[in-house]
């Protein structure tokens, strides 16, 4: 049986782990969930739906992320959005080099900082549609919403992002 | 055919569901149109392409190891630690917590010795309780690190080092109270 886990562990912790890395802006906390989920897994593994498994996966993992960015701001009253600036660097610079990598790399900065300030219900959804690619309907099963507020929650976060971005992005004339 | 004209703030509305094809005809055309003529909202158009674009090129990094090895370890009925965090922190608050124990121990028997001495207290005594107390600390500092377990700050706090404060501030409570400066120092 603890094999049959392993495996199951391994197929999902991609999933549960880049989720939580995004939802928190936090490598470390992102383990910690990780951990959680997967330890949570095993201890319900006898009444998890297989066929519901990557919903399952994705709504403890979401709710893991917001238990903890709640004790989070309980403890840094005022602060303001965490990110981790070694996270959004090492994810931001894939290349470092001339003037347009340079331009890339810091508008790929500045999307993660509006994406890691985006307020739910549209941070996960954007997430698990743009950065996982996961269909409509999966998203609205793991996260209990219909797939059409799915859509909308996508589209008003991804213009949520494009306001946030408009400024000191250079048009061509 | 006449093409129903739209405003900016209408295009503005339309440009998400647009890049993701969802925009029925009736609706995607007024904002083709707009776009030819609209040079600003053709440029945010340009932007939420972009932001797709960069938002699907994110990478999904993977979990590391340990953290899955930890996992199935206690599927195994092994002890899964507590991940580490903040060391130098952890270990300095049990240097202080072991601290303030002994001073609750040193405390707890001077409190007897007063009864029967009530003159001063013997710092011989205190310093012998406190370095029991440091040396028993010390021990559960390795032994738990090596059975791969970590204390966390707030049970040791609350477990440990508040009860242990009260202890030596009674004892002592006619002399400087050193509870209370250790618990600054732990500050």
């Amino acid at each position: 049986m603890l094999t049959a886990f392993e495996d199951t562990a391994q197929r999902y912790q991609r999933r549960v782990y880049s989720f939580a890395r995004y939802l928190l802006s936090s490598r470390e906390e992102a383990e910690d969930v990780t951990q959680e989920v997967l330890l949570r897994l095993w201890r319900h593994r006898q009444g998890v739906d297989e066929e519901r498994l990557g919903s399952w996966l994705l709504r403890v993992t979401r709710n893991a992320c917001y238990d903890l960015l709640r004790k989070r701001r309980s403890e840094t009253a005022g602060l303001g959005t965490r990110i981790d600036d070694e996270e959004r660097e090492e994810i931001a610079s894939a290349e470092p080099g001339p003037q347009a990598q340079a331009e890339a790399s810091d508008f790929r900065r500045r999307l993660l900082e509006a994406l890691a300030d985006l307020g739910e219900p549209y941070k996960s959804v954007v997430i698990l549609r743009e950065v996982q690619g996961l269909p409509h309907r999966e998203i609205g099963e793991a996260l209990g919403i219909p797939e059409a507020t799915v859509r909308v929650h996508l589209h008003r976060g991804r213009r949520k992002l494009r306001e946030r971005l408009r400024e000191g992005v250079h048009h061509d004339d | 055919m006449t093409i129903e004209t739209i405003t900016c703030d209408e295009a503005l509305d339309l440009l998400e569901p647009f890049v993701d094809g969802e925009l029925p005809f009736a609706q995607a055309e007024p904002l083709r149109s707009h776009l030819q003529g609209c040079r600003a909202c053709a440029g945010e158009l340009a932007l939420a392409e972009r932001i797709r674009r960069e938002l699907r090129a994110l990478p999904q990094p993977d979990c590391p190891p340990e953290v899955i090895e930890r996992v199935v370890r206690s599927g195994r009925g092994e002890v899964v630690p507590f991940p580490a965090r903040r060391r130098s922190g952890w270990r300095v608050r049990i240097a202080a917590a072991a601290a303030v124990l002994a001073l609750a121990v040193g405390g707890g028997s001077l409190f007897f010795n007063l009864q029967q001495r009530p003159d001063r207290p013997d710092p011989t005594q205190v310093a012998q309780a406190t370095r029991d107390a440091r040396l028993a600390l010390a021990y559960l500092d390795k032994v738990t690190r090596k059975a791969g377990l970590g204390v966390r700050d707030e049970v040791l706090e609350k477990r440990l080092v508040i009860p242990a404060a009260r202890s030596v501030s009674r004892s002592l409570g006619e002399f400087q109270a050193p509870a209370d400066e250790t618990r600054k120092e732990l500050r």
